[in-house]
């Protein structure tokens, strides 16, 4: 038997390119288009200044009920007719709600793009919300809250979004609310809700083929019978970080893991160092190969899988790391990872694991952006960060050209291991004594 | 735009793999398919090994997943840890998985690191157990014990799969257990076994490399011939133990489970036909006209109707498997204040009425249009293809199979899902799994 024993040398790279975007202004609103020749499928989503932190206070989840109210039948049919006449396109909606948007997402066939959009903007726009309908469809929402809050995870993300952000209203509340909240949700909240901020036009975003596209008509079915004027924008939150360490335990009696997510405050999507502190991310915690990921699964083998990220949004953001760890080791796997965060804080990163994280992202921006849903999702982005038409091209450049010196000063600025809440969701019975070492220990209320 | 539509609820494909494909055999039996498409500059390297969890003896289970965790961790020429640096290193994206059919290991790549994956890939195929050692074994049995935890333990109804399978498939069956394996297993297994289970199984006359995107088959040829033709073929590799089944079963199977969930649950299971059969087919359509979407007749009925399950966990889907009769999965979580009985004798009805009343022409063609618009969704990316591609050539012999796949779904009629209700879904043949929240006994 004989294998090549030197490993081979890349070929020559084809330019990167973007797909091509045009941009209508039409029928009151504005499209935003990619062009994907060829593409069988074409994805549109119709965005949306209707995020969750545009709810009130302890009615948290009003967004999401909405959301999925907006199936239950329309202005001008049912809910049965409105299932059919959509699936028959071989479409299905896709409505989300997160920190920025309100998304009402559509994926069919070319052909059948337009009138899925169509039926996208009438759930949206002139929805039925029929009273009964409402209160049904939110007493569901509780009991589906209730089934995730069973899982581990949420009550840990959520004891964690409440310390990172205790000050700052709405964003100290998990983004779809908790099970009490929703229950608090009226009908009335979820008709005001749509009154208020869901009949402006915003913006269409499709990715398809153009060629076969009617960016017109698919203007003038996603903005009819809208109106209004953007509504002004909100500046950040800041980044308020604590100067010592905490631990909050949320207790899961019997649980074999112990669920971790550990965090500070980080500043948000605009940040200038933006793209360095997504690399010191990456090598702390994002390739497979990256620090957390290799001492606590490849070496230590206490997880199935550990990540660490920056979450940016408009107007805030947050470092985290989390991981489902074996609950015999949750005290050395939480030791193993301050130690990893901490290092990568005072010494920054090598030049061998920046050209891994540089090259990783800059290949993911042509791997992972395939499809028109994910072309879709980064117009998207433009959108919500006000960024301009070739991005991407920048943005592949500034990962390739980021140097070590910049990406250790960001997580030198960024890091802050002194600074982390700790919040460990497992059997406290079990684990309680091991987390002492880490700092002023708290059992979570949530 | 390939394949024209007729009319907004029926949409009809010529074929539903518009893209070449060419396709070689090297002398050492490795099958290597090629499917160019220059839209992207990427390229997806696939390995569909013919080896999976129905090929495993009684107390070995889990060994073809855990072997598939080794296939990461170095070989005669990459160092522990390197393939994964060198994969995302050059900005790729890379996965492995393994099911009862098949393990599958692919890297979608920048174009210009094709050679880099195929040599990666070649370097583990021929060349994996001088890197293999007791220190790799062992660190990686405990992150595959992670695994079991963290998707099958730790999870409210998390080992429904687990306690499915032996319902469905009798003692001594290849789909009897499943892929992740018992624990006890696990702890028994040792390096040799490994060893060997890589010199049998790993062969270049095991395996089908397919290669789509941003590339050509005369590349592609002449790359595999330089990095796998000089790995040596594996004669009389063993067969897996036979799948054939009486279908379908005669004897009803009730499982219930008192454990920390939120709620009731009920899981219905039937064994049907093998995936790829024209009986397999039907099911899809049926599946997608019972439990697929809003319009559903398991949602219409259960979640808008008589409101007795949760909307949002009912659902039917059949497991794609070939060599077996595949599972029907159905399954409905009672709202707050609905009995089991209430559930499970509504599911009884939901699922008798794909037998008693004919399926009507909107369902059939809402079915095959959410179908459509999956298949493509599935193919929308070269890594979809090159699985797709990868699978007809194993488990049918030919590539191009994969085209008549959605066409066989809309060539299905009403009288076809009727007859495959009518046929799989007996009472008598039906596998009842229930959760009911409690204290675990």
């Amino acid at each position: 038997m004989t294998l090549i024993t030197e490993r081979p040398n890349p070929g020559a790279a084809r330019p990167y390119a973007f797909p091509g975007v045009r941009r209508l202004e039409k029928h009151g609103g504005t499209v935003i288009a990619a062009h994907l020749p060829g593409q069988i499928l074409a994805s549109s989503v119709l965005l949306l200044d209707a995020s969750a932190a545009r709810e009130s206070e302890g009615r948290e989840g009003t967004a999401t009920v909405l959301a999925k109210s907006l199936e239950e039948g329309t202005k001008s049919r049912d809910s049965a007719a409105y299932a059919l006449a959509l699936e028959g396109l071989g479409a299905e909606l896709s409505p989300s709600v997160d920190w920025d948007t309100f998304r009402v997402g559509v994926s069919a066939p070319v052909p059948m793009l337009t009138d899925a959009v169509r039926l996208a903007a009438e759930a949206a726009r002139t929805p039925r919300l029929d009273p009964s309908d409402v209160a049904r469809v939110r007493d569901d929402e509780v009991t589906a809250l209730r089934m995730d809050w069973a899982q581990p995870g949420p009550r840990a993300d959520a004891s964690l979004r409440k310390a990172l952000f205790s000050a700052d209203g709405r964003y100290s509340r998990p983004l779809h609310g908790d099970p009490t909240s929703v229950a608090a949700v009226t009908v009335e909240d979820v008709l005001a809700f749509h009154e208020a901020w869901m009949l402006r036009p915003g913006v269409l975003l499709v990715a398809g083929d153009l060629d076969a596209l009617d960016l017109d008509a698919l203007a003038e079915a996603a903005f009819a019978g809208t109106s209004g004027d953007p509504l002004p924008l909100e500046g950040p939150l800041g980044v308020p970080v604590p100067d010592r360490r905490r631990t909050i335990l949320v207790d899961r009696p019997g649980s074999v893991q112990s669920t971790l997510r550990i965090g500070h405050r980080s500043p948000e999507r605009a940040t200038p160092d933006y793209v360095a502190m997504t690399l010191a991310a990456t090598v702390l915690g994002g390739a497979f190969t990256s620090r957390l990921n290799h001492l606590i699964r490849e070496v230590k083998g206490y997880t199935y899988g550990i990540r660490g990220s920056y979450g940016m949004t408009r107007r805030s953001g947050r470092f985290e790391v989390a991981a489902g760890v074996q609950t015999a080791v949750t005290g050395p796997a939480v030791a193993d990872t301050l130690g990893e965060i901490r290092r990568t804080q005072e010494e920054g990163v090598t030049e061998a694991e920046l050209e891994v994280a540089r090259s990783w992202r800059a290949g993911q921006l042509s791997v992972e952006m395939q499809t028109p849903g994910a072309i879709a999702g980064a117009l998207a982005s433009l959108v919500v960060h006000g960024l301009p038409d070739d991005y991407y091209v920048t943005l592949r450049r500034e990962y390739l050209e980021a140097s070590v010196e910049q990406v250790s000063e960001a997580a030198a600025r960024h890091l802050s291991v002194d600074g982390l809440t700790l919040v460990v969701e497992g059997d406290a019975a079990v684990i309680r004594d091991d987390l002492a070492e880490f700092g002023d220990l708290v059992d979570s209320e949530i | 735009m390939i394949g024209g539509v007729t009319s907004p609820t029926a949409p009809v494909a010529t074929t539903g793999y518009p893209w070449p494909i060419e396709t070689t055999r090297l002398a050492n039996g490795l099958r290597v398919v090629v499917s160019e498409d220059r839209t992207a500059p990427v390229v997806c390297v696939n390995l569909w090994y013919d080896v999976g969890s129905r090929h495993e003896p009684p107390g070995q289970t889990g060994f073809a997943h855990l072997f598939e965790h080794l296939m990461f961790e170095g070989s005669q020429h990459v160092k522990k840890t390197e393939h994964m640096k060198l994969v995302q290193g050059n900005g790729g994206s890379l996965n492995a998985t393994t099911n009862p059919d098949r393990t599958n290991y692919f890297e979608t790549m920048p174009s210009e690191h094709l050679e880099l994956a195929l040599w990666l890939e070649a370097d583990r195929m021929g060349g994996l157990v001088p890197a293999l050692t007791q220190e790799t074994l062992d660190n990686q049995r405990e992150v595959v014990k992670n695994e079991r935890r963290q998707r099958y333990e730790n999870v409210p109804y998390g080992d429904a799969w687990l306690r499915l399978l032996p319902l469905l498939y009798p003692q001594g069956h290849p789909y009897h257990h499943a892929t992740i394996g018992s624990m006890e297993d696990l702890n028994a297994a040792a390096l040799e076994t490994f060893q060997a289970f890589h010199q049998q199984y790993y062969a270049p006359n095991n395996c089908v490399l397919t290669v789509v995107g941003d590339t050509t088959p005369a590349e592609v040829f002449a790359l595999a011939e330089k990095y796998f033709g000089g790995i040596a073929t594996v004669d009389g590799i063993p067969p897996a133990p036979d799948g054939s089944l009486p279908e379908p079963a005669t004897e009803p199977a009730v499982e219930t489970v008192t454990a920390d969930v939120p709620a009731p649950r009920i899981y219905l299971s039937y064994r049907t036909y093998p995936f790829g059969t024209l009986g397999y087919d039907a099911v899809t359509v049926l599946a997608t006209i019972l439990g697929s979407g809003r319009g559903s007749r398991l949602y219409q009925r259960l979640a808008d109707g008589s409101r007795i399950a949760q909307p949002d966990y009912i659902g039917s889907y059949g497991v794609d498997l070939a060599h077996a009769p595949a599972p029907l999965i159905i399954t409905a979580t009672a709202k707050d204040g609905v009995s089991l009985e209430t559930l499970e004798a509504g599911l009884a009805d939901v699922i008798q009425s794909l037998i008693d009343e004919p399926v009507t022409d909107e369902e059939l063609n809402r079915a095959k249009a959410l179908l459509t618009t999956a298949w493509w969704r599935q193919v929308s990316t070269v890594g979809g293809r090159a699985d797709t591609l990868g699978r007809y050539t194993t488990q049918f012999g030919d590539p191009s199979a994969a085209a008549d796949r959605l066409a066989r779904w809309l060539a299905v009629t009403a009288e076809d899902v009727t007859n495959a209700a009518a046929e799989t879904l007996r009472p008598e043949s039906r596998v009842t799994l229930t959760y009911v929240p409690g204290e675990p006994a």
